[in-house]
């Protein structure tokens, strides 16, 4: 119970949010920085796959995005970082939440006999 | 490895604040005259470098424009020489404006991640409370 494929996941979830926020916080502190390429973090598919095998254990992948860079070689773009940092942010309280409601199941089948 | 999205986005605001106090010293010096035989104001431009690991952004020093300046007939400043010129500083007023914009939109996109990291970390804290 304790090491459900449930609980599993969910960490996964957390820690790749947290991951996609980190690099997001890097793209937009380097917006302006000559030759900056951003980066972006996966996790989702593999999850996907992971937990369709019965385990839920995955580690994010960081790589360069290739879109085309601006003039200064820089190609981070504001307005969809923007926007992944809100979507992260809101994913995350809601990954958050579900592990707290797994920890309070597990509370109540504790208590009861 | 996770949770340093505020400490990157502080320097983000850092590396941006630094770019912006060199843009108002530009432009508070772009009419700073000086006798022809000496050095004009230099312009101050600021060089950033992506920072490795764990990520966020370092100021890498500043990079100085030239001293010759334009030579300016002004016979009724006390700086002229014998022949009327003072000395300014060649700055571009609308490249300056143009970058202050640039730099205050970083600090803001700055300052609006530092926000969100902190509702990842209250969401965080409230696992396993009920």
């Amino acid at each position: 119970m304790l090491e459900s494929v449930t609980t599993t996941a969910l960490t996964s979830a957390l820690s790749g949010l947290a991951e996609r926020q980190r690099a997001i916080a890097d793209n937009i502190a380097n917006v302006n920085t000559a030759g900056y390429r951003a980066k972006v973090v996966s996790f989702e598919n593999a999850l996907a796959r992971s937990v369709e095998r019965g385990d839920g254990a995955v580690t994010a992948t960081v790589r360069e995005s290739t879109a085309a860079t601006r003039l200064n070689g820089n190609n981070v773009n504001l307005d969809t970082e923007t926007l992944a940092n809100i979507e992260a942010v809101l994913r995350y309280q809601f990954a958050a939440q579900a592990v707290g409601g797994t920890f309070s199941s597990m509370q109540t089948a504790m208590r009861t006999s | 490895m996770t949770f340093d999205a505020i400490g990157i986005a502080g320097s983000g605001l850092t590396a941006h604040r630094t770019w912006l106090d060199a843009l108002s010293d530009n432009i508070a010096n772009i009419n700073t005259a000086v006798a022809p035989g000496d050095d004009a104001f230099r312009q101050r431009y600021i060089a950033v470098e992506s920072a490795g690991d764990p990520g966020g952004v370092r100021v890498a020093g500043a990079v100085w424009g030239g001293a010759e300046g334009r030579l300016v007939h002004e016979p009724n400043n006390p700086l002229a020489d014998a022949d009327g010129y003072v000395r300014y500083p060649d700055i571009d007023l609308g490249e300056q404006m143009s970058h202050l914009i640039l730099a205050q939109r970083g600090y803001q996109a700055n300052a609006a991640v530092v926000d969100r990291a902190k509702a990842t970390y209250e969401a965080a804290l409230q696992i396993g409370r009920r």
